[in-house]
C-alpha cells in the first residue's frame, strides 16, 4: 500500500533524528547545548563500519559504535567539566574531531578517502517481512525497519520515565534548571552533566549505528548530513520534554521523506531540509516574544475612574 | 549553664576571603530551644557567619562545638548530617518541581531501588507539614507559590531531616508584612516543639516581636549579647551602629550656606513590575543646589528601582522627573547626562566599570568630547593617557597605571575610578548609591571628602545609602524608603539613629 | 606601548602558543607511528609553501579567508555576541557575488565588480544581522540562530548551484564562471594567489584601529564586557552591538566575495574546508586581537595548505590537518578560558 510505503519511510527518515534529538534533550535538560551530537553520531557511524567488516558481526559493531560514541561523549565531558573548557567551542572541537579523525582513519588505515565499503557486510535484526501485515497500515510499514528503530520508539517513553520517575532524572533536572537549589540539596551537578552526555553518548551512537547499518553498510565521510543539528533543532522546539520532541522528530523525518517524493514534482529537495532549522529559529523567537510582553511593566490603573 | 544546655558555642571564630577580613571575631553561644537573633548592619559578616555554620564556608580560624562537641562543618550534607538545617534568604528551590520534590531533593525515596516513590514522599510531605502547619500542598509546584509559602517550603526542607538547630537567614526580607506575622507564628511553634532557631535580621520590631536573645555584630565581629526583654530597640541600633564618628560631618554644624534653586525633582513617581506590584509608590521630592538628601533604607525597598528612574535606566509608569526645570521623564541616559547628572550606581562591578577594560578607559568612557581625547573619530592615546594619570593622583587612585585593567584595583580605588569619571563632568545633579559599600575605611574618608566638595560647590546631591552612619555624617536632609515609598524627609538636626531606624522598619509610630 | 603593556600582551600568549605546541607535538608523535620520515612529514606541512611561488600562491590564497572570517568572529565577541555563524556568512557572500555575476554578466566591469562585491557583503551583513537582532531585543540564543542559518544558507545555496546557475558542462555542483572581467588581479610577483589577500591584512589593521583607537570601538568593547554598564554609562549599545554584527556578517561575506571574484571564480558547493570553524578557532586562539588572529589565520593556512605536500612526500593523510584542527580547539578550549563566557 502506497501509505504504508511512505509511513514506513518516515519512520526511517525518523529514525535518526529522533535519537540525535533524545540525545540532545538529555543534556539540555542538564542545561547543556549539546552541539557535539553529529560529531558522536559520526564517529559511530564510521566505527559501525569498520568493526562490522573486520569482525563480520553485526552485535560487535553496534555495540563498539555505541561504545564509541559514549567515549567521545566522555572527552567531551571531561574537557568541559575537569577543564573548564567552553561547551559550544569544545562541543564544535569534538565535531571536528570526529570529522578529522575518521577521514584520517579512512586515508590511512584503508587508504580510501572517499568512504568505507566494504564488500560484505553483517546484517542487522529487522522486522520479519510478513510478520505484522494483520495490523492496516502500521503494521506493514513497521516490517523492515531495523531493531535501531525500534529500540529508538521505546527510549521515548523511557527518556521520560528516566527524567520523570527516577531520582537521578530528578537530580539531573535540578542542576540544569538551578544549579545553586541543586548544589544546596546535595546534588553533584558535575556529576549529572557528566551522566547527561553519557545518556547523549549513548543515543547519539545508537543513531549513528541506525545510519550506517540499516539499509547502506557503508560509511561516507558527510553521511551526518547536519541530521545532529535537526535533533538539536526538534529538541529545542520540543522545550525539552520527550513526547514533543519525538513529535517534532517525527515531523522533520515527515518533511524529510515528503520531500523525496516530492522530489518527482520539481520541488527543491533543499526547501524541504530547511524547515527543521527555520522552525527552530521561529520557535525561540517566539518563545522569546512572549516572555517579552509577560515582563512589560504593568499600566498603573488610575483610581477612582468610573 | 553547662554545656548540655548550649546546643552551639563558637569561640574565635574569623574568616578571610584573601585579604578581605569578613569576621575578625566572633563568640556565639545558642541555648537549647531558644530562638535567638543574630543582628547586625549590612557588610557586618553575618551572612559569612551563617553560611560557616551551613558548612559553605570554612572558619580561618576558631572552634565550633555543638552539642558538647568540637565539629567541622564541611559541606551542606555533614551540616544537615549534624542537625543543622539552613533556610537561604535566595531559595534554593527549582520552581518546576512540585513541593515534596523538593524536600527530597538529593534525598529521594526510592521504589524497587530504580525509581522514585513518589507517593511515599507525597505523604511523608504531608505528615511534615501536618505536623508544623504549615498549610501547604506536597504536590504543588512551587514556582507557583507565593514567597511566603515558597519560604515555608524551605523551612520545611531544613526541618525534614531532623534538624535539630533552624538558621533563618534575612527571612523577613522578601515578605510582606501579613506574610512577616505568618512566619512569626511559625518561629514560636517551632520553638514550642523544642527546635532552636538562630535568625538574622537588622529590623529591630522583629526582634523584640520573637527573639529570646539578640547577638549583634558590628564590623565582623560580636559586640554584645543580650536577653531581649531586657534592652529596647534603641540600645540595639546603638550597638548595631556604634560610636562611629567621621571627623568630616556636616550634620552639626551651624549654618549652612543657604541653597539654591530645585535641581531635582521628582512628582508622584510610580513605577510598577511586569505583575502590577508597585515598586516605587508614588514618590515625590526635591534636591536643591548644594544640598545633600540622603535616602536612608534597608536595601530592596525601592532604592535601586528609585536610583535607576532617575538615572534613566528604568522606565517610570506614572510621574514626572525633572532635573534643572527641564522635564527629564523621557529622556534617555546620554540626554540626561547633557542636562547635567552624574549617577554612581550601587554595583560597582555590575554597573560601575567594565572589569576587563583599563582605568584610562573607564573614566574617559562618558567623557572623551568634554576631555578633549577625541580627534574626529579617533581617540588622541597620548592625551588619554595624560588625562588618566591626572584623575589618578587627583584620586589618589593606589595601585593604578593607566592601561592596567581595572579589576586590578581594590575595592575602594575602584570607586575613586566611578567617581572620578562621574565628578569630571561637574553634573549640576550627582546621584550616588553606596558610596563606600566593600570600601577600606581610608578611600572612604576621601570619597565623602569629594561628596562634600561637590555640594560645597553649589551642586545637588542625591545619597542613596543603607549605611546609617554614611546618611547622619553627609546629609542635610534625610528621608526613608521603605517598601517603595519614601515615608517622611527630615532635617539632619531633627534626626537621630532611633527614629530612622524606625522608620527603616516602616513603623511610622515609633518614629512619631 | 608601555612596557606593562607589553608584558601584559606577551603573558597573554603563553596558553595559545602552549596549546599550538602540544598540538604540534601530539601530531608528531602520530606522525612518527605512521611514517618513517616524520620529520620530513612535519617539514613539508610547515616550510613546504615556501618552496616555490606556487605553492606560496596557494598559501595565500588560503590565508584570505580564513583572516577575514576570523576578523568577523573578533567583532561580534568583541560586542559580546558568541557567533558561530562565520560558515554561512561565507558561502552567503559568495554565491551572491557569484549570482550576480553571472546574471548581469553583460554589464561593464566597472559597474558589475562593485555590484558583486557589495552584493556579497551585504548578504553577509544580512546573516550577522537577524542574530544581532534577535540576540538584543529578545535575547534569543545567537548560537542557536547562527548555527541554524548556517545550514539553512547551505541549502540555500545547494539549491541555487544545483538548479539555477549550475555550470550543466561541468561536473558536480558548480556554478558557471563569473565573467573574467571581474576577476580580482594576482598578487603582483606571485601569479596564481589573489590579491585579496592585501585586502585581508589591511582590514585586520584597520579592525585593530577601529577597535582600540576609535571612541566607536572603546565603546563597542564596553557593551561586549559589560552591557549593564555601557547603558549606565550612555552608550547606546544595543546600536553599536546590531553595527558590529552587520560588519561580521559583512566580512564573512566579503571572504566569500573575494574567493569567487579572487580564487575560484566559480561558486563549488563545497568550496569550504570548514573555514568558518578553522576562522573561529584562529581568532579564540589569538584571543580575539586582531593582529594575533591574522597570526593565527597565516599560521592555519601554513598547516592546510602544507598537509598536501606533506600527503605527497610522505604519505601522511592530509586529514590529519583536520584531526589536529579537531585536537587543537578542544585543547585550546581547556586551557585557557574563552574571552566570553557563555552563561
Amino acid at each position: 500500500m502506497y501509505l504504508s510505503s511512505f509511513l514506513a519511510s518516515v519512520l526511517e527518515q525518523s529514525a535518526p533524528i529522533l535519537l540525535a534529538a533524545l540525545a540532545a534533550m538529555i543534556t539540555l535538560r542538564a542545561n547543556i547545548l549539546n552541539v557535539a551530537v553529529e560529531g558522536m553520531m559520526l564517529v559511530a557511524a564510521f566505527v559501525a563500519i569498520a568493526v562490522g567488516s573486520a569482525t563480520d558481526s553485526a552485535a560487535l559493531a553496534f555495540f563498539a559504535a555505541v561504545l564509541a560514541s559514549i567515549l567521545m561523549s566522555q572527552l567531551l565531558a571531561l574537557m568541559t567539566l575537569r577543564f573548564s573548557a567552553d561547551f559550544i567551542v569544545a562541543g564544535l572541537g569534538i565535531n571536528l574531531l570526529a570529522a578529522g579523525g575518521s577521514l584520517f582513519a579512512l586515508e590511512w588505515f584503508y587508504g580510501t578517502p572517499g568512504g568505507l565499503r566494504p564488500i560484505t557486510f553483517p546484517d542487522i535484526w529487522h522486522v520479519a517481512p510478513g510478520s505484522l501485515s494483520f495490523i492496516p497500515v502500521i503494521g506493514p510499514a513497521i516490517e523492515r525497519q531495523s531493531i535501531i528503530l525500534i529500540l529508538a520508539f521505546i527510549a521515548i517513553p523511557l527518556s521520560a520515565v528516566f527524567l520523570y520517575r527516577t531520582p537521578t532524572g530528578a537530580y539531573l533536572r535540578a542542576a540544569g534548571e538551578d544549579e545553586h537549589a541543586a548544589r544546596a540539596a546535595g546534588v553533584s551537578v558535575v556529576r549529572m552533566k557528566a551522566i547527561s552526555l553519557a545518556i547523549s553518548g549513548l543515543f547519539a551512537g545508537l543513531a549513528g549505528a541506525q545510519l550506517a547499518m540499516d539499509k547502506l553498510h557503508f560509511f561516507l565521510p558527510e553521511m551526518t548530513s547536519g541530521r545532529g543539528f535537526i535533533g538539536l533543532a526538534a529538541t529545542l522546539f520540543g522545550g525539552g520534554h520527550p513526547w514533543v520532541t519525538a513529535a517534532a522528530s517525527l515531523l522533520f523525518g515527515f518533511f524529510g521523506a515528503l520531500g523525496d517524493r516530492l522530489q518527482a514534482f520539481s520541488l527543491p529537495s533543499q526547501f524541504v531540509l530547511m524547515m527543521p532549522y527555520i522552525a527552530a529559529i521561529v520557535g525561540l523567537t517566539l518563545a522569546r516574544w512572549r516572555i517579552h510582553v509577560r515582563n512589560r511593566p504593568a499600566r498603573i490603573v488610575v483610581e477612582g475612574s468610573a | 549553664m553547662t554545656n548540655a544546655d548550649h546546643i552551639l558555642r563558637l569561640s574565635g571564630i574569623s574568616k578571610s576571603f584573601g585579604e578581605k577580613v569578613a569576621l575578625k571575631h566572633v563568640d556565639l553561644d545558642v541555648r537549647r530551644g531558644e530562638v535567638h537573633v543574630i543582628c547586625g548592619e549590612n557588610g557586618a559578616g553575618k551572612s559569612t557567619l551563617m553560611n560557616i555554620l551551613a558548612g559553605i564556608h570554612q572558619p580561618t580560624a576558631g572552634t565550633l562545638i555543638l552539642n558538647g562537641r568540637e565539629v567541622v562543618i564541611s559541606d551542606p550534607i555533614e551540616a544537615s548530617r549534624l542537625g543543622i538545617g539552613m533556610v537561604h534568604q535566595h531559595f534554593a528551590l527549582v520552581p518546576s518541581m512540585s513541593v515534596s520534590e523538593n524536600v527530597f531533593l538529593g534525598r529521594n525515596l526510592r521504589k524497587w531501588g530504580v525509581f522514585a516513590d513518589k507517593a511515599a514522599m507525597v505523604a511523608r510531605t504531608r505528615e511534615l507539614i501536618a505536623r508544623y502547619n504549615f498549610r501547604l500542598d506536597p504536590e504543588a509546584t512551587v514556582g507557583t507559590l507565593s514567597v511566603g509559602q515558597r519560604q515555608r517550603v524551605e523551612i520545611l526542607k531544613a526541618l525534614a531531616f531532623n534538624a535539630e538547630l533552624l538558621i533563618l537567614d534575612e527571612p523577613t526580607a522578601v515578605l510582606t508584612p501579613p506574610e512577616v506575622d505568618e512566619l512569626i507564628g511559625v518561629i514560636a511553634g517551632l520553638r514550642e516543639m523544642g527546635r532552636t532557631i538562630l535568625f538574622i535580621t537588622h529590623k529591630l520590631r522583629e526582634v523584640k516581636a520573637v527573639s529570646d536573645r539578640v547577638t549583634v555584630i558590628r564590623h565582623g565581629e560580636s559586640v554584645a549579647t543580650h536577653e531581649t526583654g531586657s534592652v529596647s530597640e534603641a540600645d540595639i541600633a546603638r550597638d548595631m551602629v556604634g560610636r562611629n564618628v567621621f571627623l568630616v560631618g556636616r550634620g552639626n554644624e551651624q549654618a549652612r550656606r543657604p541653597f539654591g534653586p530645585t535641581v531635582l525633582k521628582l512628582s508622584n513617581v510610580s513605577m510598577t513590575d511586569s505583575a502590577g506590584r508597585l515598586l516605587l509608590k508614588n514618590i515625590s521630592l526635591e534636591v536643591r543646589a548644594g544640598e545633600i538628601l540622603g535616602i536612608a533604607g534597608v536595601d530592596g525597598n525601592g532604592q535601586t528601582e528609585l536610583s535607576e528612574a532617575i538615572a534613566g535606566l528604568r522606565e517610570i509608569q506614572a510621574g514626572f522627573i525633572e532635573l534643572g526645570g527641564r522635564t527629564i521623564t523621557e529622556a534617555s541616559v546620554p540626554e540626561r547626562q547633557s542636562a547635567g547628572m552624574g549617577f554612581v550606581p550601587e554595583d560597582r562591578l555590575d554597573r560601575g566599570l567594565s572589569k576587563t577594560m583599563s582605568v584610562a578607559e573607564n573614566l574617559a568612557v562618558s567623557n572623551y568630547r568634554r576631555a578633549g581625547l577625541k580627534r574626529g573619530g579617533y581617540v588622541d592615546q597620548d592625551r588619554l593617557e595624560a588625562f588618566a594619570a591626572e584623575k589618578i593622583r587627583e584620586y589618589d587612585i593606589r595601585g593604578a597605571v593607566p592601561e592596567s585593567p581595572v579589576s586590578t584595583l581594590s575595592g575602594g580605588n575602584m570607586q575613586k575610578v566611578v567617581i572620578a569619571r562621574e565628578l569630571y563632568r561637574d553634573p549640576d545633579l550627582l546621584v550616588v548609591c553606596q558610596p563606600t559599600r566593600g570600601v577600606d575605611v581610608g578611600a572612604s574618608e576621601f570619597i565623602y571628602a569629594r561628596i562634600m566638595a561637590a555640594a560645597d560647590r553649589g551642586r545637588a546631591v542625591l545619597l542613596i545609602s543603607s549605611e546609617l552612619s554614611e546618611i547622619f555624617a553627609l546629609s542635610d536632609r534625610i528621608g526613608v524608603m521603605y517598601s517603595g515609598q519614601l515615608l517622611r524627609i527630615i532635617e539632619r538636626k531633627d534626626a537621630d539613629e532611633v527614629i530612622v531606624g524606625a522608620l527603616m522598619n516602616g513603623s511610622l509610630e515609633a518614629a512619631a | 606601548m608601555t612596557a606593562a603593556r607589553f608584558k601584559n600582551s606577551v603573558r597573554a600568549m603563553y596558553a595559545p602558543i602552549a596549546s599550538i605546541l602540544l598540538t604540534l607535538a601530539l601530531g608528531f608523535l602520530l606522525v612518527m607511528a605512521i611514517t618513517d620520515d616524520p620529520l620530513q612529514a612535519y617539514r613539508d606541512l610547515l616550510f613546504a609553501n615556501f618552496d616555490s611561488l606556487g605553492s606560496f600562491a596557494l598559501f595565500l590564497n588560503r590565508a584570505t579567508p580564513l583572516t577575514l572570517i576570523a576578523l568577523g568572529v573578533i567583532f561580534s565577541f568583541r560586542a559580546g555576541i558568541f557567533n558561530v555563524g562565520g560558515e554561512g556568512q561565507l558561502y552567503a557572500g559568495a554565491i551572491a557575488a557569484t549570482v550576480i555575476g553571472v546574471t548581469f554578466a553583460g554589464l561593464p566591469a566597472i559597474v558589475l565588480l562593485p555590484l558583486a562585491l557589495m552584493g556579497g557583503i551585504l548578504a553577509g551583513a544580512f546573516l550577522g544581522w537577524v542574530p544581532g537582532v534577535l540576540k538584543v531585543r529578545l535575547a534569543v540564543d545567537e548560537v542557536v540562530t547562527t548555527l541554524m542559518l548556517n545550514i539553512i544558507v547551505l541549502l540555500f545555496t545547494s539549491y541555487l548551484s544545483n538548479q539555477v546557475i549550475r555550470d550543466t558542462k561541468s561536473y558536480g555542483a558548480v556554478s558557471e564562471m563569473v565573467p573574467e572581467k571581474i576577476w580580482l588581479p594576482a598578487l603582483p610577483g606571485v601569479p596564481g594567489a589573489t590579491s585579496g589577500i592585501v585586502v585581508a591584512v589591511l582590514l585586520a589593521f584597520a579592525t585593530w584601529v577601529v577597535l582600540f583607537r576609535t571612541v566607536w570601538g572603546a565603546q563597542l568593547r564596553a557593551s561586549g564586557t559589560n552591557l549593564r554598564f555601557a547603558n549606565a554609562v550612555g552608550i547606546p549599545a544595543d546600536q553599536r552591538i546590531i553595527v558590529a554584527m552587520l560588519i561580521a556578517g559583512g566580512l564573512g561575506g566579503l571572504a566569500g566575495v573575494l574567493y569567487v571574484l579572487g580564487i575560484g571564480h566559480r561558486f563549488e558547493q563545497n568550496f569550504s574546508p570548514e573555514y568558518g570553524l578553522v576562522g573561529l578557532t584562529c581568532a579564540l586562539l589569538a584571543r580575539i586581537h586582531p593582529i594575533g588572529a591574522l597570526a593565527t589565520a597565516i599560521f592555519y593556512a601554513m598547516m592546510i595548505n602544507g598537509s598536501a605536500y606533506m600527503q605527497i612526500s610522505t604519505d601522511v593523510p592530509r586529514s590529519l590537518v583536520d584531526l589536529l584542527t579537531g585536537l587543537l580547539v578542544l585543547l585550546m578550549t581547556a586551557r585557557l578560558a574563552t574571552p566570553k563566557t557563555r552563561s
